[in-house]
């Protein structure tokens, strides 16, 4: 193989990178991935922590189909919880704190173990294309390769802009310098672009704070993985650290209302729009002033670094003034800040100029993916790369894309909101973005996913092997729901009818005798898969007559040469919608914004009956 | 389903009614199309009502004639300013079936289609002019028999359905918006919604559901008339009185006593306003199990009924099932006719009941003031119409299975459901509400969650 010859060139080494270089890899591309250096491979320039609500669904999808961070959070976490535990199993959602450098240096360890990878260790400057299609990759420093596919994941670094307080310079993150050439090499190829902000909190000095003044946040145990396939004793017995919960107080308040007009958010320095669901705190303070307090978590960013993050205090004040915001909250008297909070601007491809491959529409070959896209938060751009991972070997390779349905998975509904909605502000997945949540569990992304994985020969013989014997224990679990009686509660019902109760925890249904198979090995949630389909099961069988009926609509396709151009009764704007998301099926079209049931009745009449002349 | 962008033609205007008749041309076509039916040679202009003559061109031997026949008026009204959303003439004429017919006739030939049934309302609803509750109130409109039932679908028109809908709908609303921020960010240290709430929230909404179903009974009945019950002892002359308001012969009678077995419905116009006006067996105690029954239903009739129609036989004396009948409580309202003012008196009216009505079934006498009274008894219970009224059964529908969906969610709640249960049904409660206004608000729920509350770091 030559060294400048690839089926599929990935440009940066972040989150989506990793996965998608990974992914390509796995299914026999030949990969070569481009990124500015080997320090900061898998890097998490914001909070220290993997998953949370929806994103802990987002990495289990992207590790039952095959993917890297369920197993490279579970080799490196530092603490892990299972959040919406009081509520039932759809809404389970595991998180881990990280410890940051082991986390890059894990994936970069993976990615080095890997035959087909070829780390391109250089700046990428320009899309090379002839006839509208990729054909390689020109670097800054002159030379180029040649590819099939090329996958751009380069996060917030195209123009990338950063702001603390009055201080502006243009940087991809703080310390790194931004991306010109290739935004340029992308602008120049007519891609609707936009610009977006989103900020980051200081780092504090772990040496300079005292805190036996905050109550402590401690991990689960035992602990909840976040893979399918990572051994019980790779977590059990895990060292687990604690977080430390303060609060602000009105005297920081008082200080950031005195310098707000120093803030770039407020004084109009910043232009690109911000994540609403991360406020900054001038956000927090200024939109919410009848709010006295807010919570504040001190996360240490690994086992033995200094850095402490303060979890809620993101912001882009002087850094004189995010000393003395620090410094007034009791307990951080004499804190040491090791980094400012900074913003940062960059340009983003608005993702409607996109296909569910994560191809752009006007450009085969060429792939997008991450924050590039417009999503923040690392899960989000893991789920992505995997994805335009995916697709990209297999266009290399010129078999179909393959995508996942909204019913299928979180990453299905990431994608097709991306594509459909296109982004106002950063995209971050929340669980009530899923209107088939009690179908979409972590305990179940397996059943859901892994046999695509296996077909698209992204899952191993041995993930395979754990899938199997999982299959087979719930069937058995299942059997033994339906056909075993307990007494519960004075009760004598069959386990299926007692864990239908809500009231009831499983725990007291296991006591009472029933007795299910799990793995020794692998706590690979056979227990919530019954538990869920059994308490959830009346829920369940509405939901699928339901989608059944939506489906024989929905799912019908609109031709992809279909012009909404002199329809009559479709009103210019709702033209303008669906001639640039260009919707594959009716029911996508009904989700694109500014779509009214009118206009989508006309759409459905026009392709069930073309018009006559 | 049928084409949307033809032509397409109909009268507009309900059949064998009023003075004036309306046909309605709509479509791409629609100007050219009018344009060659009428007289006027110049360009209609849009929004312009234009006085001219339908002529037809008719073959005598080989010769054309083109005969005026008859003075009409065409608007015009440009897309997408009109009734559908496209191009539109109304050309209205006298109300005679012929001219209407004759008009729409010489539309199709000139290449306009036919439209079906509720084919324009289609097309304004497709063209975003109305949602899908005023759609369907025109319909109700077109057919309206009388004012106040075309009241009523004004009503609907000018969207108060919509409005209590959508009040509902907030509420239920702000309740999914907390509910989902309840489970996407667990941890802010403070719940965003209390399960006392959920549940009292919930509750209210059910209660306004469950009034505004309540409305439709009355709406209903607003729609299908009120209903009238005649009572009295046997043989008082209910049945002739039935007659004579109906104008033709539907009860038998004869002067047998408890001939009239079965409670007999029929809709009548009463000076204006629809009535059901329903005649009862006589109420007399039987052992024949047929008029048992008819007694037994005349008891329904009148749980059910608006207004009692108490008939008295004035030609005889007051008999103790009058008596009982005078004096027993009456839920409704009441009118007293009585009868056979034709015969020989054998009461004195004045004296058993001051405010009854002399009437004559045979002669016609006292009808006129009978019907008045009816009228203004009837009407006297419509309370202005402050409060919405759902009267179409898709509505009625709908709203109940969003009620339906509300009782699902408070029995889950106290089953002990914890939120992503109870959100399932609180969606299916809202997209019930959005089917009847056809309307899918595009009100974000994170959108909500973020102006109101201060989450995430
Ligand atoms: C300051 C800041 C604050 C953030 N705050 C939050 C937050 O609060 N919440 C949240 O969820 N997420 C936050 N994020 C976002 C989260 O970090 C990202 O969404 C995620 O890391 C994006 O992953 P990615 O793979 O798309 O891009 P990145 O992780 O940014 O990776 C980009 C990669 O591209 C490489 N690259 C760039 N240009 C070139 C080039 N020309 N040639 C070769 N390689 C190149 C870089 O070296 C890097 O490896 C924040 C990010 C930043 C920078």
């Amino acid at each position: 193989m030559s060294a400048t010859d690839f089926d599929v060139v990935v440009i940066g080494a972040g989150h989506a990178g990793c996965e998608a270089a990974w992914a390509a890899a796995r299914m026999g591309a030949r990969v070569g991935l481009c990124t500015l250096s080997p320090e900061t491979v898998a890097l998490m320039p914001c909070n220290p922590a993997i998953g949370g609500t929806a994103k802990g669904h987002l990495v289990r999808e992207i590790d039952a189909l095959g993917g890297l961070m369920g197993l490279a959070i579970d080799a490196t976490g530092i603490q892990f919880k299972l959040l919406n535990r009081s509520r039932g199993p759809a809404v389970w959602s595991p998180r881990a704190q990280a410890d940051k450098r082991r986390y890059g240096s894990w994936v970069r360890d993976a990615l080095c173990a890997q035959p087909n990878i070829t780390w391109l260790f250089r700046r990428a400057g320009a899309v090379l294309m002839s006839g509208g299609t990729v054909t390689g990759l020109a670097f800054e420093e002159g030379d180029r390769v040649s590819c099939r596919s090329l996958v751009v994941t380069t996060g917030t670094f195209l123009n990338g802009l950063v702001h603390i307080g009055d201080e502006q310079h243009p940087a991809g993150r703080a310390g790194e310098p931004p991306t010109r050439a290739l935004a340029d090499s992308l602008h120049a190829l007519g891609l609707a672009m936009g610009r977006l902000k989103t900020g980051t909190p200081p780092r504090l000095s772990r040496a300079t704070i005292d805190f036996s003044k905050f109550p402590e946040e401690l991990g689960d145990v035992p602990i909840v993985p976040f893979s399918f396939t990572t051994p019980r004793d790779v977590l059990d017995g895990r060292d687990q650290i604690a977080c430390h919960l303060l609060h602000t107080t009105e005297a920081t308040h008082e200080l950031v209302r005195q310098s707000i007009d120093r803030s770039p958010l407020y004084n109009g320095q910043i232009q690109g729009i911000g994540p609403r669901y991360c406020p900054s705190f001038e956000d927090k303070v200024m939109r919410f002033p009848d709010k006295s307090r807010h919570q504040i978590f001190l996360e240490p960013e690994g086992l033995d670094v200094d850095e402490i993050y303060v979890n809620g205090m993101s912001m882009c004040l002087p850094r004189a003034i995010q000393e003395s915001i620090v410094r007034a909250l009791p307990g951080l008297e004499t804190a040491r800040v090791l980094r400012h909070a900074y913003a940062v601007e960059y340009d983003f491809v608005q993702p409607t100029s996109l296909l569910s491959s994560l191809a752009a529409k006007d450009y085969p070959g060429l792939y997008f993916a991450g924050q590039i896209n417009g999503t923040s938060g690392y899960e989000e751009a893991a789920a992505q790369g995997l994805m335009a991972g995916i697709n990209a070997a297999r266009s290399a390779r010129d078999l179909p894309a393959v995508s996942i349905r909204r019913d299928q998975g979180y990453i299905g509904i990431l994608i097709d909101d991306l594509i459909t909605q296109g982004c106002l502000e950063p995209y971050r997945m929340f669980t009530s973005r899923a209107e088939h949540r009690l179908v979409l569990r972590i305990d179940n992304a397996d059943l859901r996913l892994t046999p695509l994985g296996r077909e698209i020969g992204l899952v191993d013989d041995e993930r395979w092997r754990v899938f199997e014997s999982r299959e087979k224990r719930l069937e058995r679990n299942r059997a033994h729901a339906a056909g075993t009686r307990v007494k519960v509660r004075g009760a004598t019902t069959t386990v299926a009818q007692a864990i239908a109760r809500p009231d009831v925890p499983m725990a007291e249904i296991v006591e009472a005798g029933a007795s299910f198979e799990t793995d020794a090995q692998f706590a690979s949630f056979d227990l919530a898969t019954v538990e869920a389909e059994f308490r959830y099961a009346g829920y369940l069988k509405r939901h699928d007559a339901e989608l059944a009926r939506v489906r024989s609509q929905s799912d019908r396709a609109i031709p992809p040469a279909f012009s909404y151009e002199g329809v009559p009764g479709l009103s210019r704007e709702v033209v303008e919608r669906l001639e640039q998301v260009r919707p594959t099926t009716i029911g996508q079209a009904g989700r694109v914004p500014g779509v009214t049931p009118a206009a989508l009745a006309i759409v459905a009449l026009r392709v069930a009956r073309p018009s006559k002349y | 389903m049928f084409a949307t962008d033809d032509t397409i033609v109909a009268i507009a205007t309900p059949p064998g009614r009023g003075g004036l008749g309306v046909v309605r041309v709509s479509g791409p076509r629609a100007l050219e199309i009018a344009q060659s039916l009428i007289s006027r040679q110049a360009p209609l202009e849009p929004r312009v009502a234009t006085h001219t003559y339908i002529r037809e061109k008719t073959t005598s031997g080989v010769v054309f004639l083109e005969t005026p026949v008859d003075e009409v008026v065409a608007t015009y009204f440009a897309n997408p300013h009109s009734y559908t959303g496209e191009d539109v003439i109304e050309i209205s004429g006298h109300g005679s079936p012929v001219l209407l017919e004759r008009i729409v006739q010489l539309a199709l030939a000139a290449g306009a289609r036919l439209a079906e049934p509720g084919e324009f309302t289609l097309r304004a609803y497709l063209n975003g002019r109305m949602d899908l509750v005023q759609a369907e109130a025109v319909a109700d409109l077109i057919d309206a028999v009388t004012p106040q039932q075309a009241r009523a679908a004004m009503d609907q028109l000018d969207g108060t359905v919509t409005g209590a809908i959508k009040k509902i709908d907030a509420a239920l609303f702000s309740l999914i918006a907390r509910c989902e921020a309840s489970l996407d960010f667990p941890d802010e240290g403070f719940h965003f919604i209390q399960q006392a709430e959920v549940r009292s929230t919930l509750s209210s909404i059910a209660d306004d559901l469950r009034a505004l179903i309540a409305t439709a009974s009355r709406g209903r009945l607003l729609r299908e008339g009120r209903t009238v019950v005649i009572v009295g002892r046997p043989n008082t002359g209910k049945s002739s009185l039935f007659n004579a308001l109906l104008g033709r012969n539907r009860a038998i009678v004869t002067p047998i006593p408890g001939t009239t077995r079965d409670v007999l419905s029929e809709q009548i116009d009463v000076l204006g306003v629809p009535v059901t006006l329903i005649d009862t067996a006589g109420l007399r105690e039987s052992h024949d199990p047929i008029e048992r029954e008819g007694v037994a239903r005349a008891g329904e009739a009148r749980a059910a009924a608006a207004m009692t129609l108490l008939v008295l036989d004035g030609s005889s004396e007051l008999t103790a099932d009058d008596d009982f009948l005078l004096n027993e409580p009456t839920k409704g309202r009441r009118v007293i006719a009585i009868s056979k003012a034709d015969l020989p008196p054998g009461m004195v009216p004045q004296f058993v009941a001051p405010e009854g009505i002399t009437v004559s079934a045979t002669t016609g006498f006292g009808l006129d003031e009978l019907r008045e009274a009816i009228v203004r008894e009837v009407s006297s219970q419509d309370d202005r119409r402050d409060t919405p009224m759902l009267t179409n059964i898709r509505h009625i529908a709908l709203a109940q299975s969003a009620l339906d969906a509300a009782a699902r969610a408070l029995a889950a709640l106290d089953r002990g459901a914890t939120e992503e249960l109870l959100l399932v049904d609180l969606h299916d409660a809202r997209h019930s509400l959005e089917d009847i206004t056809g309307t899918r608000t595009i009100d974000d729920v994170l959108l909500h969650i973020f102006t109101r509350f201060c989450v995430g770091k």
